[in-house]
C-alpha cells in the first residue's frame, strides 16, 4: 500500500514547510522559507516519532481535508482549527492513530493563524536545492496544495501515542494583543532617540495585507536621525532608503513610512533601513497572530533573545512527552 | 569610500550587517567579494549563510554555535590578513543578454502606470532628461555598451544588481514612487546607478526600458543552463547587452518555448582587478 496523503480540499494555502529551511541560497535571492511557527511545527513532529525537523504541513488561516491511504500516526498543534477525523474531534498536541481511508477535517482557525500537521515518516516530496521548504510565491519547492493532489509520506515504525503537557505549549491568547521580543539594530542608528523610545512604547496594528512575506503595520510616523538625512546620493533620496543590503529575517524593514517586519518568505536583500530585529524565539507569535491585532514590541538585548532560544528549544525536544 | 575598519551592526540575534564602505562603487565591491570569499573559505564553525551585498555582506550565524563577538572577531582577523590594497582576480564568466528595448510588453506596464500616476514621464524619456541623452536610441547604445558587474543578487531568486565597467556609460536613474505592483518578467529596468534584469513577474521600482526573451531564472531547470543552479547569475559574473529586433527576438522566445534556448555564457575567464581600474580610468581620461 502507497504511504500517501490525499488532498480532499487545500484549505488556505496549506504548504510543505521543513526546518531549517532551504540554508546556502540567500545571496542568490532564495528566501530561507520553513515554518513560520517553528515552536507548533517541532512540537506536531516529535508526537508522532519523527525527527522534530521533519517535514510536516503548515496550514494557514483555514486548514484543508485530507485522506490517509495508509495507517500512520498524525498531530496537529498551534491554530486551533477543529480538527476532526470522520466527523469526530481530534484532540490537538496529542498523538493521534489514523487508518487508511480515514479523513482528516479542518477549519476556519478559532485562536491563532497556522495550524501544523505532521505525519509519521514525514512528508517526503522531492527537495528542491536541498530542502523540502516550500516558497510558494516562486514555486520553489512546490506549491501550495491542490484538490486531488497526492502527498508521499515517508516508512516509519512509530507506535507509541504521546500527549504535550499544557505548560510546554505555546499560549495563543485571546485577547488579540501579543508581546513581542525584539532587539535594536541594525540600523536603529538611522532613526531620532525618541523614534526608537516611541517604536517599544506605541500599539502597532497588523494589516490585513500581511503574509508569510511580510507583516505590515499600522502606527506613528517614523523621524529620522543625521544619518539618514544626511548621506551620499547612492543610498538614495528617501530618509529610509540605503545602499542596497542584506535583510535578516525578523527585521523591521521601514519603507517609507510603513513599518514591514521580514519574515520566512521575504526578501533577502533591498535598499530600505532594518532599525529593529524581532528575537528568532518571538517569532511563533507573529505567524500566530492575525490582521487587526495589536503587536507591543518588548526591547531584548542578545541574551535576552538566547534565554527565550533556550525555554522554546527545551520544550520543543522528546524529553518532555508524556505517554497518552 | 571604503570606512577606516569594519563597521558591525547586530541583526537580531542571528545575523549580523558587515559594512566595508558607503557608496555604489566597484572598488568597495570588489573587496566586499573577496572578504566574503576568505570567510567562506575559513569554514568558521556556526556560520550559516553569507550575502554579499554592493558594500556590505550580511552573515547568517547559528548563535547557540558560535557568539557575536567572537564572530566579529574572526571577520576582523580574516580582513586584517586579506589587506586593503585593491589587488587580486576573481574567476568571472561573461554572459551576453539579447535585449528588445521599447519593447511593446514592458511599454504597456508604464503605460498601465501612468494611468494611476499621469504626472509621470515614461521611463525612457525621464532616463534620457536626467543623463543628457538626445533620444531613446542614445540610450540604448549607451546601456548596451558596456560589461556589467553581478555586484550582488537577491530580492528575488535571480535578481542581479548590474554595475556599469565602463564609468563613461554609467546611467543613473530614480526609482518609482510608489513602487509597481507588476512587472513582466523579463523586464529590464534602471534604478540608482543600476540595472537588473526582472527574473519573474514581481512588484518593482526600476525604469523599465526593454525586455529579453531570455530567462535568468528557471524554477522548474527545463532549459540545459539550469541543471545545476535555478538561477542564472551569480555574483562576480559579467553581463552584456545584446540589442536584438523583433525578428531575433521572436526565434529566441520559440527556442525557450521548446526547450532549445542556450544562453552566451563564456566561462573560465578570470577578472583582474588591477588592470581593470587602470583600463578605467584611461577610459573617464579619454572621456573629457
Amino acid at each position: 500500500m502507497s504511504r500517501t496523503i490525499t488532498t480532499v480540499k487545500p484549505g488556505l494555502q496549506t504548504c510543505v514547510q521543513e526546518l531549517p529551511g532551504r540554508e546556502g541560497f540567500l545571496e542568490q535571492g532564495f528566501p530561507l522559507s520553513g515554518p513560520f511557527d517553528a515552536w507548533s511545527f517541532r512540537q506536531a513532529n516529535i508526537l508522532v516519532g519523527n525527527d522534530r525537523d521533519t517535514a510536516a504541513l503548515e496550514c494557514q488561516f483555514m486548514g484543508p481535508t485530507l485522506t490517509f491511504d495508509a495507517d500512520m500516526l498524525i498531530a496537529v498543534t498551534g491554530a486551533d482549527m477543529s480538527p476532526s477525523v470522520d466527523g469526530a474531534p481530534i484532540p490537538m498536541y496529542a498523538t493521534v492513530a489514523v487508518s487508511a481511508g480515514q479523513t482528516l477535517t479542518m477549519g476556519f482557525a478559532k485562536t491563532g493563524a497556522r495550524a501544523y500537521l505532521a505525519v509519521s515518516g514525514g512528508i517526503a516530496t522531492e527537495p528542491v536545492l536541498g530542502s523540502r521548504a516550500v516558497f510558494h510565491q516562486a514555486g520553489v519547492g512546490g506549491h501550495a496544495l491542490i484538490a486531488g493532489q497526492a502527498l508521499p509520506v515517508g516508512a516509519s515504525e512509530a507506535s507509541a501515542l504521546y500527549v504535550l503537557p499544557e505548560s510546554a505549549r505555546p499560549v495563543i491568547g485571546t485577547d488579540r494583543v501579543w508581546e513581542v521580543e525584539a532587539l535594536c539594530g541594525p540600523n536603529d542608528d538611522w532613526l531620532d532617540e525618541a523614534t526608537i523610545e516611541m517604536f517599544f512604547s506605541t500599539d502597532w496594528q497588523i494589516q490585513t495585507k500581511s503574509s508569510r512575506t511580510g507583516i505590515r503595520l499600522t502606527g506613528p510616523e517614523f523621524g529620522f536621525s543625521d544619518k539618514a538625512l544626511n548621506k551620499s546620493p547612492d543610498h538614495g533620496q528617501d530618509p529610509s532608503n540605503i545602499i542596497d543590503h542584506g535583510y535578516p529575517m525578523g527585521a523591521v524593514n521601514l519603507a517609507g513610512q510603513t513599518p514591514i517586519i521580514l519574515v520566512n518568505d521575504a526578501p533577502s536583500t533591498g535598499g530600505f533601513i532594518n532599525p529593529f530585529t524581532i528575537a528568532s524565539a518571538a517569532f511563533w507569535k507573529l505567524a500566530q497572530a492575525k490582521p487587526n491585532e495589536t503587536l507591543r514590541f518588548r526591547r531584548v538585548d542578545r541574551d535576552g533573545a538566547a534565554a527565550l532560544r533556550a525555554e522554546i528549544d527545551a520544550k520543543t525536544k522528546p524529553e518532555i512527552l508524556q505517554n497518552a | 569610500m571604503l570606512h577606516e575598519a569594519l563597521r558591525f551592526y547586530p541583526g537580531g540575534d542571528r545575523a549580523i550587517e558587515v559594512e566595508l564602505g558607503d557608496g555604489m562603487d566597484f572598488t568597495i565591491n570588489f573587496i566586499v567579494h573577496r572578504l566574503v570569499a576568505a570567510v567562506r573559505e575559513a569554514r568558521i564553525a556556526g556560520l550559516v549563510d553569507l550575502i554579499p551585498e554592493l558594500a556590505s555582506f550580511q552573515v547568517n550565524y547559528d548563535p547557540d554555535r558560535i557568539s557575536y563577538e567572537d564572530l566579529c572577531h574572526e571577520i576582523e582577523a580574516l580582513y586584517a590578513e586579506m589587506g586593503r590594497g585593491v589587488t587580486g582576480t576573481l574567476a568571472s564568466r561573461l554572459i551576453t543578454i539579447p535585449v528588445l528595448y521599447f519593447d511593446e510588453k514592458t511599454e504597456a506596464c508604464v503605460e498601465d502606470y501612468r494611468k494611476d500616476y499621469p504626472e509621470k514621464t515614461p521611463d525612457p524619456e525621464l532616463i534620457c532628461e536626467l543623463n543628457g541623452l538626445p533620444d531613446r536610441a542614445a540610450l540604448r547604445r549607451r546601456h548596451a555598451s558596456t560589461e556589467y558587474w553581478v555586484a550582488a543578487l537577491g530580492f528575488w531568486p535571480g535578481l542581479c544588481s548590474l554595475l556599469a565597467l565602463n564609468p563613461t556609460a554609467r546611467i543613473i536613474a530614480p526609482k518609482y514612487n510608489p513602487p509597481r505592483t507588476h512587472t513582466p518578467k523579463g523586464a529590464v529596468g534602471l534604478g540608482g546607478a543600476l540595472t537588473c534584469i526582472y527574473p519573474d513577474a514581481t512588484p518593482g521600482g526600476y525604469q523599465l526600458i526593454g525586455h529579453t526573451p531570455a530567462p535568468t531564472y528557471d524554477g522548474a531547470q527545463r532549459l540545459p543552463d539550469f541543471a545545476d543552479s535555478l538561477a542564472l547569475f551569480r555574483a562576480g559574473d559579467r553581463v552584456r547587452f545584446k540589442p536584438v529586433e523583433r525578428d531575433e527576438y521572436n526565434e529566441i522566445e520559440t527556442r525557450v518555448a521548446e526547450g532549445s534556448f542556450r544562453h552566451d555564457i563564456v566561462d573560465y575567464q578570470v577578472f583582474s582587478v588591477d588592470r581593470y581600474l587602470d583600463w578605467a580610468k584611461a577610459q573617464e581620461e579619454a572621456s573629457k
